[in-house]
């Protein structure tokens, strides 16, 4: 059985233990110390969590980088810290086939994230509970990155497969009131949209400081009626999650060991400026007007610890929380209807760069593969570059990638461009925001009743190489 | 007190440190802009922001028609 983790505090030691945490004791200034770090942690291989023991002017610390290596990302999974990407990507969709796992729903005394309790609104101070910092220079303000936001669909506010559980940037407005970033094309704009037409709140949690698979899974963009927390019971190898019921909302439910609880509501048909923001894409998102959350009751642990998350140029921390979790979901969505598929490496900036290896049934299946991509509810809008390659190729492999562009495409009928199609609004070459052009390259050999006149046969690894490879690992080994 | 920002001049201190008295954190009213008296706030020329702009700035998302 993988080690599961119910909170953000077991998981930190299980790092520790690994050599994938370092603690800086020595006090820190907010700005610039706590993002330089990030950007350090990623810049170095298999790069560790960093905890900020002391935050100056702040009781409590900070952590950042904890999902930023695929040795962290392993620990996660309860896997081996050497697991290769590709490890990963297969055993999360073993377990993904476990879906769903119902949580289990702790009673408020049983529930860490209830240790301590702030009811009236006046007494909330954010500064108080959170060392917030600034994340990249140009930034508008404060911004939690890395929160677990709840909300449920306001039509069916008891339908618990509805309850949505998404990362959406937050930016501190005051001792308590913030920003947040709802775009268009995901679920918590769905529920928004049903409440402003009818002038409501949106009863919201968020949740800041949470066990690495709950964070993971509020990332991933499964279907609007499949929850979360379902999900992440079965990438606990099918450990529920535990959770606890909203103090202010019956039909809203917060991960039980959760550091940080904040509980409010959106205000309905209100804009205010929101932003800049640094984003995935490596750059900032301008200001835009959004959405204002005014909160009014919180609980958290004692001595919360903030977990927050530094973006830069990829690849820092956001690229490994998204990366797999782009990956199974949309293999997952397409096997369904193309069991040829193989594997779906939607690794690059959230899966705007998309690479998908497949058996080819006939003629023109790579392009058909590419089209089921651009059908899915998270492929529609944000890939865009979509190479199709062979099964014997490993999208996860990119040398391998190259090598099938390279030999398998002819660009007179392998390449096309689609435009006008739905884009990423935070991906600076989408113009207008939210509109791309789509390119496929199928890189798959031609099938009947395409020609492929000139037919060629793979080169064969001699006979015994394995025992060579291993012969030769072992002589580097001792030397 | 300005807004490096947009200019404007209702700036209120949101926050004071909660351990010692290190910092102060100030915000806008206008344009929502906040920073701490330890930084030096240097906003690049396509950030700033004018009043007209923030009325005409991009809504996300859109606000739907009321139901009848
Ligand atoms: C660190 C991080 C920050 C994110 N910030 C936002 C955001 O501000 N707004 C947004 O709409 N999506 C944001 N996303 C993307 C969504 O969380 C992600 O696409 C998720 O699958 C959305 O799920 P949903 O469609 O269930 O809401 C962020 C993702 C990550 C990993
Ligand atoms: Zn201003």
């Amino acid at each position: 059985m993988a080690k599961v983790y119910q909170d953000l505090r077991s998981f930190l030691s299980t790092l520790e233990e690994n050599g994938q945490l370092v603690r800086i004791k020595e006090e820190v200034n907010p700005e610039p110390d706590i993002a330089a770090a990030g950007r350090a942690a990623a810049n170095i291989e298999n790069g560790p969590a960093v905890l900020f023991e002391k935050v100056k002017g702040y009781p409590y610390s900070v952590v950042t980088n904890v999902h930023g290596s695929w040795a962290n990302h392993a620990l996660m999974l309860g896997m081996d810290k050497t697991a290769t990407t590709k490890e990963q990507f297969h055993e999360i969709n073993r377990r993904w086939e476990r879906f769903p796992v119902k949580p289990e729903i702790l009673k408020r005394e049983e529930a860490p994230c209830k240790e301590n309790t702030i009811d009236k609104a006046e007494d909330i101070n954010l500064f108080e509970i959170l060392p917030l910092y600034r994340i990249n220079d140009q930034d508008g303000g404060f911004f939690l990155s890395k929160a677990s936001i709840i909300t449920a669909d306001p039509n069916e506010p008891d339908n618990f497969d509805k309850l949505n559980v998404g990362t959406y940037r937050i930016q501190v407005k005051g001792k308590n009131r913030v920003g947040i970033q709802a775009l268009a094309f995901h679920d918590i704009a769905i529920q928004l949209e049903a409440a402003e037409r009818k002038n409501e709140k949106v009863p919201i949690c968020i949740t800041v400081g949470n066990s690495p698979l709950v964070t993971y899974m509020a990332s991933t963009p499964v279907m609007y009626t499949q929850n979360e927390y379902e999900f992440v019971g079965a990438l606990q190898d099918g450990v529920p999650a535990q959770i606890v019921k909203s103090d202010l909302y019956e039909n809203l439910y917060v991960p039980a060991g959760s550091e940080v609880v904040l509980e409010g509501y959106i205000e309905p048909r209100v804009r205010e400026v929101e932003g800049p923001f640094g984003e995935f894409p490596g750059s900032y998102s301008g200001a835009r007007r959004q959405c204002v959350i005014t909160i009014t009751h919180v609980t958290h642990r004692t001595n919360p610890i903030f977990e927050n998350l530094y973006l830069g140029i990829p690849w820092t921390e956001i690229d490994y929380l998204m990366a797999l979790n782009t990956s199974v979901p949309l293999y997952q969505q397409i096997k369904r209807d193309f069991p040829e598929v193989q594997a779906v490496n939607a690794m690059y900036t959230h899966g705007m760069g998309c690479i998908i290896s497949t058996k080819v049934r006939f003629g023109g299946f790579g392009k058909e593969v590419a089209f089921r991509l651009l059908s899915t509810p998270h492929g529609g809008s944000y890939s865009k570059i979509i190479i199709i390659v062979d099964e014997f190729v490993d999208p996860f492999n990119l040398p391998q990638v190259m090598w099938a562009l390279t030999t398998r495409v002819r660009p007179d009928k392998d390449v096309v461009v689609i435009p006008n199609c739905p884009g990423m609004p935070l991906d600076p070459s989408s113009y207008p925001a939210g509109m791309h052009s789509k390119l496929i390259i199928d890189a798959t050999t031609p099938k009947d009743p395409e020609p492929n006149p000139r037919e060629v046969e793979l080169l064969e690894p001699p006979v015994g190489y394995e025992k060579y490879e291993a012969l030769i690992r072992k002589l580097m080994s001792e030397m | 007190m300005k807004c490096p920002r947009c200019d404007g001049n209702k700036i209120e201190v949101i926050a004071t440190s909660p351990v010692g008295n290190v910092w102060e954190v100030y915000e806008c009213m206008d344009c929502f802009y906040s920073w701490r008296s330890t930084e030096t706030p240097h906003i690049h020329d396509k950030f700033k922001l004018k009043k007209e702009q923030i009325d005409n700035l991009q809504v996300i998302p859109p606000i739907p028609p009321l139901d009848k």
